[in-house]
């Protein structure tokens, strides 16, 4: 049951921290293991997913920072990672996908603090009060990371585009 | 307002968080400020392309491999249950400490200067239970000696006060 229910989830969560489907698999694979071994911890009074999303943001990254992903290349972003066409027709589309493309890389270049706070606010759509919860760290810490995260990514994409137009 | 406290404002004024009057100051600056603007259409780029990032389908061998956690971690219990049993927990940490303490005498620095002090106290003790042993025998001659004493001393009391002659 938990994994039909919990399985994508933390996937995904692997999948984007990581940046690489093989290492999302593994990872997915000692979360839940963890998560089994814990599960006698879980205070069923707590809201049981936001309890889980804390397991998965711990071990990712205690994770990241014992194997140092930093030195590593985030997978080439390919069509998993595209969504329905864009339907302002095939240039928008390319923009779109170009754009995501530079977002998907450059979220390496993002602390794991501020890079979780930014998957799990703007890629999964929680809001502010959730990831607080699950960060375990004030609403206003949580704010300024995001702040903070938002504008690195806009000022890659503003390099990018720069190098792009300068070619 | 400077660039730098207005790019600060970008965030919650996207997220719609600014009071009436921080929204007009962001306002009437990105009306002037080209970089600003700038910045916060990229804003608004980021944000909606990484909403706009789909939910990837993990592999249905990756599930495969999920359900069978369970069973993988009963078969490596069944030969360690013992280990974990909560009377066994004191005797496993003082089991442990001792293990430290031993592997600190064996592989640490000073093996030979604890051997040599070992050795000393040993001797030191030795020679003291010789000691001992030596005065307690010289305490038992000297009772024995008190004894004969007073064996000697009771038979030349008289108590009907005749003369012994």
């Amino acid at each position: 049951m938990l994994v039909d229910m919990y399985s994508k989830k933390v996937f995904n969560m692997a999948y984007q921290f990581c940046g690489s489907y093989q290492e999302a698999e593994d990872l997915t694979q000692d979360i839940f293991l963890k998560l089994y071994r814990q599960l006698d911890k879980y205070d069923f009074g707590k809201n049981f997913t936001a309890w889980l999303l804390t397991l998965v943001k711990n071990y990712l990254i205690d994770n990241y920072r014992r194997t140092k992903w930093e030195k590593r290349q985030r997978e080439d972003f390919d069509e998993r990672l595209h969504s329905a066409p864009a339907a302002g027709g095939p240039e928008t589309g390319m923009l779109e996908a170009d754009n995501k493309k530079i977002l998907w890389e450059g979220m390496n270049r993002l602390s794991p603090d501020i890079r979780m706070a930014i998957i799990l606010k703007e890629i999964q759509g929680k809001k502010y009060e959730e990831v607080a919860e699950i960060m375990g760290l004030p609403v206003g810490t949580v704010k300024s990371r995001i702040n903070r995260g938002r504008l690195q990514l806009a000022k890659i994409l503003h390099d990018k585009k720069e190098k792009t137009h300068g070619l | 307002m400077a660039c730098e406290k207005i790019q600060d404002l970008l965030s919650p004024y996207l997220d719609g968080e600014l009071t009436r009057e921080e929204k007009a100051a962001v306002e009437a600056h990105l009306s002037c400020c080209r970089e600003c603007a700038e910045l916060l259409s990229l804003l608004r780029v980021a944000t909606e392309s990484l909403a706009a990032f789909p939910e990837v389908e993990p592999a249905p061998v990756l599930k495969g491999k999920l359900y069978s956690i369970p069973d993988r971690k009963k078969k490596f219990r069944i030969g360690l249950d013992f280990l974990v049993k909560p009377a066994l927990q004191p005797v496993l940490a003082a089991a442990t400490v001792l293990l430290i303490i031993f592997s600190f005498y064996m592989f640490g620095p000073y093996k030979k200067d604890i051997d040599k002090t070992v050795n000393r106290q040993i001797h030191r003790g030795y020679s003291q239970v010789e000691r001992l042993y030596a005065k307690a025998g010289s305490v038992t001659d000297n009772l024995g000696a008190y004894a004969n004493d007073i064996f000697v001393s009771l038979k030349k009391i008289n108590p009907l006060g005749k003369n012994e002659e």
